[in-house]
């Protein structure tokens, strides 16, 4: 007599073909909340640490300025002079009213520097600013 | 005997799809920065030429002072740049059932070679002061955080605990 081992006739593959659509459905999320980056910054800093921080949470209207360890200012993608900053602003404040300036200085700036650039940004009506920072553990 | 022609099937080969899928998704999950953006904001107030200067009461201001080393006056008493939240507080919380414009004004003054850093450390001080106290009064009279209650009721507690922060003007230099 012949035995023959029973065997469960289910197949004990894991179904690997709706593999790529859960993959494309992944890569969708990503390309969607991926934002390349437009600017090359070329400014060496470093941000000041703090805790009361908020998030930004439109990040459509931010609008950056760098100043750098070597007192450079960046505005868009090339290092400006203080005295242009005002026109750049005002330029960009119209294109987009609500405009929030986000400030990314290193934290060895003098504060000499700082009000300069501000005194610009008054002038220039982009009166809401935000000094970017890193949260504090 | 007639051969049989295999016909060829006209299909694409999929098996490999996953994989080029898998390619593209690492490209994104590698390019990606999902950096929020997160500071301290502020409103400057508007540009005028030649200013009027408003009286304010003394009982109404509290003027942090910073110098060019770092240290720290707050209404004329030196003390530390992390001893501003806790001075500050109680004097915000005396004011949250005055008037509207009774309450207290956060005056930050630098001097032109002060470090940013101990600016923002200042500032970041009274901003923690006025959230705490938003946290408390919101405790106490809605059984929640300021950032959980619903936006109706943040109103009333913006309300209650405006954060007024002024930068002193810069003074004139010559350039």
């Amino acid at each position: 007599m012949k035995f023959q081992k029973r065997r469960a006739n289910t197949k004990q593959e894991i179904p690997t073909a709706s593999m790529p659509d859960i993959v494309f459905m992944l890569l969708l999320f990503f390309m969607v909340t991926t934002t390349l980056r437009q600017v090359d910054v070329l400014v060496d800093y470093k941000l000041p640490e703090a805790k009361a921080i908020e998030k930004i949470e439109n990040k459509r209207l931010i609008s950056y300025i760098w100043v750098g360890k070597d007192n450079r200012i960046q505005i868009n993608d090339s290092i400006v002079q203080l005295k242009d900053v005002e026109p750049l602003m005002y330029a960009k404040r119209q294109s987009l009213p609500n405009v929030i300036v986000s400030l990314r200085i290193d934290k060895g700036t003098d504060m000499g520097m700082v009000t300069d650039i501000q005194q610009e940004l008054r002038k220039a009506y982009c009166l809401r600013i935000n000094y970017s920072s890193t949260i504090k553990i | 005997m007639i051969k049989k022609r295999k016909i060829a099937e006209a299909a694409i080969p999929t098996s490999s799809m996953a994989d080029i899928a898998f390619l593209l998704l690492l490209f994104f999950l590698v390019a990606t920065v999902i950096d929020v953006d997160t500071g301290i904001g502020l409103t400057l107030p508007e540009y005028v030429e030649d200013l009027n200067t408003v009286e304010v009461p003394k009982d109404r201001m509290a003027a942090v002072l910073i110098n060019a080393n770092g240290d720290v006056l707050l209404d004329g008493k030196p003390i530390s740049v992390f001893q501003i939240k806790n001075n500050i507080k109680p004097r915000i919380i005396s004011k949250i059932d005055l008037p509207k414009n009774k309450k207290l004004i956060v005056s930050v003054k630098t001097d032109r070679q002060t470090r940013y850093n101990t600016y923002i450390q200042a500032l970041d001080q009274i901003k923690q002061a006025y959230f705490e106290t938003r946290d408390e009064y919101s405790n106490q009279n809605f059984g929640r955080k300021y950032n959980d209650l619903p936006e109706k009721d943040q109103d009333i507690v913006k309300e209650k605990i405006p954060i007024i922060i002024s930068l002193a003007e810069p003074e004139k230099t010559n350039k």
